[in-house]
């Protein structure tokens, strides 16, 4: 069996690079969930924070859904709406031959969704923090809405939305439940760094468990550190705003 | 090259009629403007601060017309409402609103950004020099003073040449001490700018000393909005005579009233009975018989301890000497007879209340509030139990318009 063989060269210690495959699956699928996150949650974000619009009760419910939903029943709808059977699955694949389920690209979906209400969550308090006030005084000083978003409203946000940011990595990192159910458990494909931890254990393999336990830990507290490093730069520079 | 703040010829002329609900509270406000400076004076609550926003764009009323110069900013029957940006009114906030993550000089720069890179600096520096903010270009908000603050929230609100200014409560998050001297510096740079100001407070001494033009407000309405000596002389309401420091209000019928002109006075006066004394007021049109209110200001009173003789000379209140002759005859006249019966220190004045001999109220109880320097109280001997007598003069009786 082709997903056999990997595992049975880490035993034996000839080859490691094949074995961190899952982590560095798991880093770009997190990486890319993140900005993806990042791209649609900061706009959700600054809605929910600032505008009044029919809906708004369910759009935020529907954006917090995610996080309280048990990740496999989450992964459930996904596979629902994505699958070659589901609404969008079919479309995509009728119109452009794509097949999202089980690739490493249905681990994104499934890690984006999982994680962008922290991002959300997080971004929309730190916007609503701002003060309003600053906002109109860019107002009648002439500038675009745009602009001010640009120039006031996020630099004034920038550490609700990085520590938003570090959250929904970490859970785009971690995600098992979802990612399982949408992308399946393909070594070399699309399993992941838990999932192949979960494998390896299971067929008591210790010494690649150990590895990517190891591995992963060290790799995640180095992105967490970097992060914090990033935010508290950019603090610094804020440091006389006086919170 | 253009000047900071282009020097303006004539006054900006604001028109504002607003009608806006907001939680609970109604504000329905009117009033038209055409002075440098116009002073929004009531009590906390009143709608002053509301009516800067709607005038700026940030609050949109739910009925109403705002108008600067003739070119309508808002007028909801007309469906415009034109967005802050192009309003060219500028806001200084309460709290000065500056960019904490900004510098000095980037916050002033902050809405000239399109203006190519050396105009914008010889620009800022200008602004800079103007408000005294010379070296402090590269602080942050948050290491500046409360002064400084403000000083850099109006240069960053002058760099973009607005028609208007509006300040909201520009001093009460400062220093009691400082404020006088603050208060003429906005007019200097009144002065040097020519821009049109129109600045919200509580406070009736500053609404006095920098406006021209006062519209009193209280409970979201208008109340009276007029010259800054209209609404002192002739409050149309005994709330405005209230809010704007009158502590002796009463309601008398108009006994006598000789018009301009006629012989006996040639200004004109109106004799008013309170029931338990009487006064001469400046004439108005009013019939004998009518009921009206008038007040007297505390600090506009002249007192003398009783057997004294005349009042004392060069107080200013005094009738001058060029009047016409038949004016100088009523030296003796608004002279009542009492005894005080209280009194507070008040530092550079005293506070003395005053009973009228067949007054409203019983020994113990006053009339009159009155305001004497502390060195006339000192000189005169001025002191509790005392008898005295109380000469208002009549230019300083200020009958109050509307319902008595």
């Amino acid at each position: 069996m082709h997903a056999v063989e990997p595992i049975k060269a880490t035993a034996e210690g000839a080859e490691l690079m094949p074995d961190l495959f899952p982590l560095f699956l798991s880093f770009k699928v997190a990486t890319l969930a993140t900005v993806i996150s990042l791209a649609l949650g900061i706009g959700i974000a600054w809605l929910l924070a600032r505008r009044r619009f029919p809906g708004k009760d369910l759009l935020d419910a529907l954006v917090t859904l995610p996080m309280v939903l048990p990740p496999t029943v989450l992964g459930y709808y996904l596979l629902v709406i994505i699958g070659r059977r589901g609404p969008i699955g079919r479309l995509l694949e009728e119109t452009f031959g794509i097949t999202l389920v089980f690739t490493w690209q249905a681990a994104v979906i499934a890690a984006a969704v999982a994680s962008a209400p922290l991002l959300i969550k997080a971004a929309r308090a730190a916007f609503e923090g701002v003060d309003r006030r600053v906002e109109d005084a860019a107002r009648t000083l002439g500038r675009s809405e745009m602009g001010i978003f640009l120039t006031v409203t996020v630099p004034l946000a920038w550490r609700g939305i990085m520590a938003g940011t570090v959250l929904a990595f970490a859970r785009a990192l971690g995600d098992f439940g979802a990612t399982i159910m949408v992308a399946g458990n393909i070594p070399g494909k699309t399993q992941t760094m838990p999932i192949a931890v979960y494998d390896a254990v299971l067929g008591d393999n210790m010494p690649l468990a150990n590895l990517l336990v190891l591995v992963t830990t060290v790799a995640a507290a180095a992105v967490l550190i970097a992060l914090n490093r990033l935010e508290r730069s950019a603090f610094q520079r804020n440091r006389h705003a006086g919170g | 090259m253009r000047e900071v703040g282009l020097m303006q010829e004539v006054d900006p002329m604001l028109e504002v009629d607003l009608e806006k609900r907001l939680d609970g509270f109604q504000l329905a406000a009117k009033f038209r403007a055409d002075a440098p400076l116009v002073a929004l004076f009531g009590p906390s609550g009143s709608g002053k601060s509301l009516t800067l926003q709607c005038i700026a764009g940030l609050v949109r009323p739910d009925r109403g017309r705002v108008a600067l110069d003739g070119r309508v900013l808002h007028d909801s029957r007309q469906g415009v409402d034109l967005p802050p940006q192009r309003r060219r009114i500028g806001y200084v906030f309460q709290n000065y609103a500056l960019f904490p993550h900004l510098t000095v000089e980037q916050n002033i720069c902050y809405g000239i950004h399109r203006l190519p890179p050396g105009e914008k600096r010889e620009k800022t520096g200008m602004l800079m020099k103007l408000m005294r903010l010379n070296g402090l270009g590269d602080r942050f908000p948050g290491e500046l003073s409360g002064g400084q603050q403000q000083r850099v929230a109006i240069a960053r609100a002058l760099a973009v040449e607005p028609r208007l200014l509006l300040l909201d409560e520009p001093f009460s998050a400062l220093d009691s001490a400082i404020r006088g001297k603050l208060h003429r510096e906005l007019l200097q740079i009144r002065e040097e700018l020519g821009v049109g100001m129109l600045l919200v407070t509580h406070n009736l001494e500053e609404a006095y000393t920098l406006s021209r033009e006062m519209v009193v407000y209280d409970a979201g309405k208008v109340l009276q909005a007029g010259s800054r000596e209209e609404i002192l002389r002739r409050p149309a309401s005994r709330t405005v005579a209230r809010f704007t420091g009158a502590k002796n209000i009463f309601t008398a019928v108009v006994d006598e009233v000789v018009t301009p002109g006629s012989p006996g006075g040639t200004e004109g006066f109106l004799t008013l009975n309170e029931g338990h004394f009487s006064v001469h007021a400046p004439y108005y049109p009013y019939r004998v018989g009518d009921t009206v209110a008038f007040c007297i200001r505390p600090e506009e009173i002249i007192l003398v301890p009783a057997g004294e003789g005349k009042p004392p000379v060069g107080e200013g209140q005094l009738p001058q000497a060029d009047r016409p002759a038949a004016e100088n005859q009523l030296v003796g006249e608004n002279r009542l007879a009492g005894r005080i019966t209280g009194e507070i220190a008040r530092g550079s004045a005293y506070t003395l209340f005053f009973a009228l001999q067949n007054g409203l109220f019983g020994p113990g109880g006053y009339d009159l509030q009155i305001e004497i320097p502390f060195h006339t109280y000192h000189e005169l001997g001025l002191e509790e139990l005392k008898d005295g007598v109380a000469w208002l003069p009549r230019q300083a009786v200020y009958v109050i318009g509307g319902e008595p």
